[in-house]
């Protein structure tokens, strides 16, 4: 899932950049506010254990093996913004140390695997173990699906950034500049290994580590545990704070569109013509018969797309009522959406460990 | 067979040393890049790799590549790993994923097989696809194997990166070695004591088991450094002294380098 | 038998009935002693007999959870510690080498390694990159100046450790095993290393279970058992006491069938690991 340099545009880069940095500002923020002076080297440490344990080449079953992507095991152990800081950090020093991940798409590395994936891990993880023990079965299978859900997750939103590559840029004769295929292809191709092989590779490490800590170690899963008593790494949620980490994260969705534009003329990407010529090829590319046609796009997605064009009132530049501004709008709506629907499973999350730090 | 669960993670294990070992003996070279302060070095790829990503020309990104080559000859990186293990690897990972756009891309046919057709467009845009990764990587590649990893850090420490993140990449790498030797024991020991080949569940218990060993001591590990800062007087602000000093030979390369960027972007629109 | 100093000169360190626990597990169960300013000191203790913990607490990395602990008459306290002003003066005169020097080794390069100290005092930069030459120099690691930890033997690691702590000049050294995991030739320049600060009015307090380098290393020991200090002396009187060091578990009963004589029984707890 590491989306080497080239496949995304520079203003998607640079958008998710900003989202990315959002995340790393307000993790980092609650983290310093949490564990005082000891941030750096916890989440050094914890980082470069994420990234000895993505080296795990783990045999699945069906006879393929796949590498765990670590970031449910670090959100599981240090809650999110722990687990976005550690592995960003891991993320780094795979692109810059190994050349694994381009740099131009770093920001969006980081956001897909560490920002989404802890998001959803711990979102799925505190929902569906809630009110188990530490030591209970459940927590294990919790465990797993948070895995699963969060490489997926994670799969899903880099599936989405590359299928709006081809409707935003490419040149005069409609040929892509960046990665080539649309949603309907980019999502699908995407996520079937995902969903079988990645998704498995992570939810088996993390069941298997979560299940050795319960007899080991248990004090190191208090701290997400949503029990009192969570003060093993002095780790415990002070939630009020986590809160508007999801909600900034959430927000900047939704502002999305806005960077674009502004990234976007920034690098003199987009002019209004070229846009305009969007709606052109879109309509030649419904008429050849030898692809998808646009028509293959979810029509649920194509439902929001009209519905957030459509607020947009008839003054507005012709480029906001385009097809693919739509498309791209929907798609952010949908990781906001993600994150709003996991701040209201927060917001409902039972909160007895809620206790702030102290020493 | 495929290698088991302990070999192929021992292959991963043994590439981290392998890949600090070439950097420190690449960049002993008298090179191109190794003449520039770690500072030029970084800057100046950087922007070779967005001036890859901005621009719209495959012409202009073949030219790139050969900046590239050019600079990878004149830093004394041999072309051979280059091919090997970067340009044909590369290819392998993209060609899958761009072969397909050649069919599926609508546009302009120019020949028909059967239900397939070739377009312009999907012709150009898995050209361009490939060709962008393989440069972007090269660069990369290059940066990577001319500046130890320490310089490299010297050089972030020039982006005005917040100080914690500056201290926590310095301090992850160099807990990846320890912690890449533990779990290297930990495996070793496995295996000796294992007889003949493992069980697939049963390799995945023992992959879990030792990252959750790892994990114990990672933390224990850090609690401790922790400690050992606060003796030397950490207080929670990182201080960093910086002690670099630009030549004349330093602002002519970044000039060069960001020229050429420049000169890219404007020739690709 | 309570530790206290028969010396001249002023009291350094002074603990009365201090204890700490980790965790809930008690590690020094009610630790009194004194130690002198110039005194050099071995903590003599099998693992687990509370002397790395004592090592900390002299350090100031953990403060007594009930009892007191002194430092030049001041009482230490966390709240003391979260005055910079006082914390930085303590940190610049006492210094602590950790036993894992994979712990005390947190930084990229050896020159960042022996930098950090310096670098939180806040001295000028000039300042910084003379003394940083002067003790890398004075440790033998000056060619090693841009290496990483990684590509560090273990004699290596140790000796850089020590200069990353002596460039603060410290009044105080507070050494964990410095010995333990070293081959031999190592191990003497350690030993050498803590001599030479003989005469001077430097403090060196030094936890270990190797006996045949206390003579070299001390002028006095406390015998430490389960979090308490079980006897003290000079190391003539404590050193043939073969009852005394049999219950500290420091010596094996099995390898005393012939004679009393220490020396001929080298390296009796080789292995030691981190006590917690």
């Amino acid at each position: 899932m590491h989306i080497p340099d080239g496949y995304l545009s520079p203003s998607t880069c640079a958008v998710l950049y900003a989202a990315a940095a959002t995340g790393w500002y307000s993790a980092l923020k609650r983290l310093k506010r949490m564990l005082l002076t000891r941030v750096v080297p916890l989440i050094s440490v914890f980082a470069a254990f994420s990234f000895v344990v993505m080296m795990f080449n783990l045999p699945l079953p069906g006879g393929t093996t796949g590498h765990a992507l670590g970031v449910t095991i670090a959100t599981i152990v240090l809650g999110p913004s722990g687990g976005i800081l550690a592995i960003s950090i891991a993320l780094v020093i795979q692109a810059l140390f190994f050349g694994d991940g381009g740099i131009s798409t770093l920001g969006a590395n980081c956001f897909n695997m560490a920002i989404i994936g802890s998001l959803v891990a711990y979102g799925s993880y505190r929902m569906i173990a809630a009110g188990s023990s530490i030591t209970s079965r459940r927590r294990v299978v919790s465990a797993a699906i948070a895995g699963y859900l969060a490489v997926n997750a994670a799969a899903l939103v880099a599936a989405i950034e590359f299928g709006i590559q081809p409707m935003l840029f490419h040149d005069a004769r409609g040929t892509p500049l960046y990665a080539p295929y649309p949603l309907s292809i980019a999502i699908p191709a995407m996520m079937i290994g995902h969903l079988t092989f990645a998704g498995l590779a992570e939810a088996v490490i993390t069941a298997g580590v979560v299940a050795y800590l319960q007899a080991a170690d248990p004090a190191l899963l208090l701290s997400t545990s949503g029990l009192a008593g969570g003060e093993s790494l002095t780790l415990r949620p002070a939630s009020g704070s986590l809160r508007r980490l999801w909600i900034a994260v959430a927000a900047l969705m939704l502002l999305t569109p806005l960077g674009i534009l502004a990234a976007g003329t920034a690098w003199g990407e987009w002019s209004p013509s070229q846009l305009a010529k969007t709606g052109v090829v879109k309509v030649q590319v419904s008429k050849s018969a030898n692809h998808p046609s646009p028509a293959a796009v979810p029509a649920g997605l194509q439902k929001l797309a009209t519905l957030w064009t459509a607020p947009f009132p008839a003054y507005a530049p012709s480029f906001v009522r385009s097809r693919a501004f739509g498309y791209l709008l929907s798609a952010m709506f949908a990781v906001g959406f993600l994150l709003a629907a996991s701040l209201f499973l927060h917001r409902f999350l039972p909160r007895r460990g809620r206790t702030e730090y102290s020493g | 067979m495929k290698r088991g669960f302990l070999e192929s993670t021992f292959v991963g294990f043994a590439r981290v040393v392998t890949r600090a070992m070439i950097s420190e003996e690449t960049a002993r070279r008298r090179g191109l890049l190794q003449a520039l302060d770690p500072r030029v070095r970084v800057v100046g790829l950087f922007s070779l790799v967005l001036a890859v990503t901005l621009s719209r020309k495959i012409s202009v990104v073949v030219a790139l590549l050969t900046v590239a080559v050019a600079i990878a000859i004149l830093s004394r990186v041999s072309l051979f790993v280059l091919v090997k293990r970067v340009w044909l690897v590369v290819l392998g990972f993209t060609a899958v994923i761009a072969v397909p756009a050649i069919f599926v891309t609508p546009g302009d046919p120019v020949a028909t097989f059967g239900f397939l057709t070739i377009t312009e467009q999907g012709l150009r845009t898995a050209a361009m696809l490939i060709l962008r990764v393989e440069t972007a990587v090269t660069f990369t590649t290059l940066l990577i194997l001319c500046t130890p990893w320490t310089h490299v850090l010297k050089a972030l420490r020039a982006f005005r990166l917040p100080k914690e993140a500056i201290a926590m990449l310095a301090m992850t790498h160099r807990y990846v070695f320890l912690l890449v030797e533990t779990a290297s024991q930990m495996l070793e020991s496995r295996r000796s004591r294992t007889v003949g080949i493992l069980k697939p569940a049963a390799q995945r218990r023992m992959a879990a088991r030792t990252a959750g060993v790892l994990l114990s001591k990672s933390i224990e590990l850090s609690n401790e450094v922790y400690l050992a800062m606060q003796s030397r007087g950490f207080r929670g602000d990182i201080q960093i002294l910086s002690d670099f000093r630009l030549d004349a030979w330093d602002y002519l390369g970044l000039t060069a380098f960001l020229l050429a960027g420049g000169l890219a972007v404007w020739m690709g629109r | 038998m309570d530790g206290k100093v028969s010396w001249t000169m002023p009291v350094l360190f002074e603990l009365q009935d201090a204890c700490f626990e980790y965790d809930g597990i008690p590690a020094l169960r009610g630790l009194s002693l004194e130690i002198a300013q110039g005194e050099r000191v071995a903590l003599l203790g099998a693992n687990g007999s509370g002397k790395s913990t004592l090592l900390r607490i002299l350090d100031a990395l953990h403060f007594a959870s009930k009892g007191s602990v002194s430092f030049d008459g001041q009482r230490l306290t966390p709240e003391l510690f979260q005055r910079d002003d006082y914390a930085l003066a303590f940190r610049r005169r006492v210094a602590l080498v950790f036993q894992n020097p994979d712990v005390q080794l947190f930084n990229p390069t050896v020159f960042d390694e022996v930098a950090f100290g310096p670098l939180q005092l806040q001295w000028p930069k000039e300042t910084i990159l003379s003394k940083v030459a002067e003790a890398m120099e004075l440790m033998g690691v000056t060619h090693l100046r841009d290496r990483p930890p990684y590509r560090l033997s273990g004699g290596e690691k140790k000796r850089v450790a020590l200069a990353s702590v002596l460039v603060l000049d410290p009044d105080v050294l507070l050494l964990d095993e410095p010995t333990a995991t070293l081959d031999p030739r190592s191990q003497s320049q350690v030993v050498d290393l803590i001599q030479e600060w003989k005469g001077s009015s430097k403090t060196v307090i030094t936890a270990t279970h190797q006996l045949e380098i206390v003579e070299d290393i001390a002028d006095r020991v406390f015998v430490l058992e389960e979090g308490r200090v079980a006897a003290t002396g000079i190391p003539p009187e404590i050193l043939p006491n073969y009852e005394l060091l049999l219950r500290a578990n420091l010596v094996h009963a099995h390898r005393h069938s012939h004679g009393s004589v220490i020396h001929s029984h080298p390296h009796l707890h080789s292995h030691s690991k981190h006590e917690h």
